[in-house]
């Protein structure tokens, strides 16, 4: 094709052919994966070709903050490490008021015949970085299902929660942050335990704590908290502040903005929670009768 | 093939410098520059300039095949950057003979539009399925602005193979 001139009668397909089809193509597959959201498996094939390259496109970035890293001075260590131990310390005293909170918890409940809390295990993961796009504001972490982590399992740092796994592939997987459409969360307020859902609404858009009352007791400043109630999001991570309320008593319904507690951008450490809360329907309190699992009775054969 | 900025003839074109630039282009829109609306999509900039100078080379379905990447890359709904790229290399074979022969201001005034819809068509689609418009996502335009305004760039490190004289005369290098 290089030293041939341009062939004038046979020009091959034309290209409106090529076009129509090629529409068609990204129309269906548009489609499909909105509707039915079954194409995971062929992104998790191309991500085993495409990860190692954009790993690659990571080494300036790296090489960047690892140059900041090795040329801070030592006075500045030295006042992060202090800053750091005294933290430290703090957080172990903490830590071992909590174990004892909890077991007394566990304990009471355990009188009282409630649901018991679940504990939650940690993977540490990297944000490695977030991708273009003008919709939703995602980041790719580099823990998948290889590691423990399942669909739906939150992502927080140190300050709370970040997002959520939204597309889980073999050895990376997705995160939709708190901001993204349609992402709602169960909140209660820290200040006085009222319960609501955060809804994020859309990327550069201020979360929205919907169905609420005009009456509702609510401040600017006021701390939510995940309540836990949907079984995805363990209980008392810090999810958003409330930044602005705007009561309207004809409609009698205030809308609420706030804005996410944990900052995306800054933190490339961050954890995802795998935490498997068992809701099931308590034990019928009847006494004699085996207790019903919910499931239909089978009884082995050849036995009574 | 004629230059109409410089006047000459230009060189023949390599196949594997295309397809180099192509995937070069592809990795610096890997870089983790964060989700920012002013970071210039490379390769759609490196696939139209083909379009445009290249057509016999790169067509719709390689621009097509691009987008898969992208969407896949960008964690987006699958086959939206296919269905644009392919749209717009479209509108650019059709326009290649025009865009050649106009000044470089011209062709800015050109491209944009054409960088634009690109830039654009995750809102548009989002309109489309949500029945919502995503005013955060209009933004977008200014990164449509820069793709333009780096076409002169493009123009210059692109065509260069193509520009280098074929005979040098160490006596006379003018």
């Amino acid at each position: 094709m290089q030293n041939s001139t341009p062939p004038l009668f046979k020009q091959g397909t034309p290209a409106l052919a090529k076009l129509v089809v090629c529409l068609l193509i990204g129309l269906v597959l548009m489609v499909v994966d909105f509707q039915v959201k079954s194409l995971d498996f062929i992104r998790n094939q191309v991500s085993y070709v495409l990860r190692p390259l954009e790993k690659v496109m990571l080494l300036p970035s790296d090489l960047f903050s690892f140059g900041e890293d090795y040329f801070t001075s030592r006075s500045s260590l030295e006042k992060e490490n202090l800053s750091l131990k005294t933290r430290q310390t703090e957080l172990s005293l903490l830590a071992n008021q909590a174990a004892l909170l909890a077991v007394e918890n566990q304990n009471l409940r355990n009188l009282l015949e409630l649901q018991k809390n679940t504990n939650f295990r940690t993977v540490p993961v990297e944000i490695l970085f977030n991708p273009p796009n003008p919709i939703s504001q995602r980041v790719v972490i580099n823990r998948g299902s290889n590691h423990g982590l399942n669909l739906g399992s939150p992502i927080a740092n140190d300050a709370g929660i970040l997002g959520q796994v939204v597309r889980l592939f073999d050895n990376s997987a997705e995160v939709s942050l708190l901001e993204d459409w349609d992402f709602a969360v169960p909140v209660l307020v820290a200040r006085n335990g009222l319960r609501a859902a955060v809804v994020g609404a859309g990327r550069g858009n201020l979360l929205q704590l919907r169905y609420l009352p005009v009456a509702s007791d609510l401040e600017v400043g006021d701390i939510l908290l995940s309540s836990g109630v949907d079984g995805i999001y363990p209980p008392g991570f810090a999810v958003a502040v409330i930044t602005k309320i705007e009561r309207s008593a004809e409609q009698n319904a205030s809308n609420v903005f706030c804005s996410p507690i944990a900052e995306v951008n800054r933190h490339l450490q961050a954890l995802a929670l795998i935490y498997e809360p068992q809701w099931d329907a308590k034990p019928a309190p009847i006494s004699g009768a085996p207790p019903s699992t919910g499931r239909r009775q089978t009884r082995p054969k050849g036995q009574p | 093939m004629i230059d109409y900025q410089s006047g000459y003839i230009l060189r023949q074109v390599k196949p594997s410098f295309i397809y180099i630039s192509l995937v070069l282009a592809l990795l610096l829109n890997f870089l983790p520059f964060g989700n920012h609306a002013w970071i210039p999509d490379w390769l759609i900039i490196c696939i139209v300039f083909w379009n445009i100078h290249q057509h016999r080379y790169v067509g719709v379905v390689t621009a097509f095949l691009f987008g898969l990447v992208m969407d896949i890359h960008s964690g987006s709904l699958l086959g939206i950057h296919a269905f644009s790229y392919s749209l717009v290399s479209y509108l650019a074979i059709a326009w290649h003979t025009r865009i050649t022969a106009l000044r470089t201001f011209s062709q800015i005034l050109h491209v944009f539009p054409i960088f634009l819809l690109v830039s654009l068509f995750p809102v548009l689609v989002n309109w489309a399925l949500r029945d919502q418009i995503h005013w955060w996502g209009l933004t977008s335009v200014v990164q449509a602005m820069i793709e333009a305004l780096l076409w002169p760039l493009a123009t210059n490190v692109l065509l260069f193979p193509q520009r280098r004289p074929i005979d040098v005369d160490p006596n006379r290098p003018l």
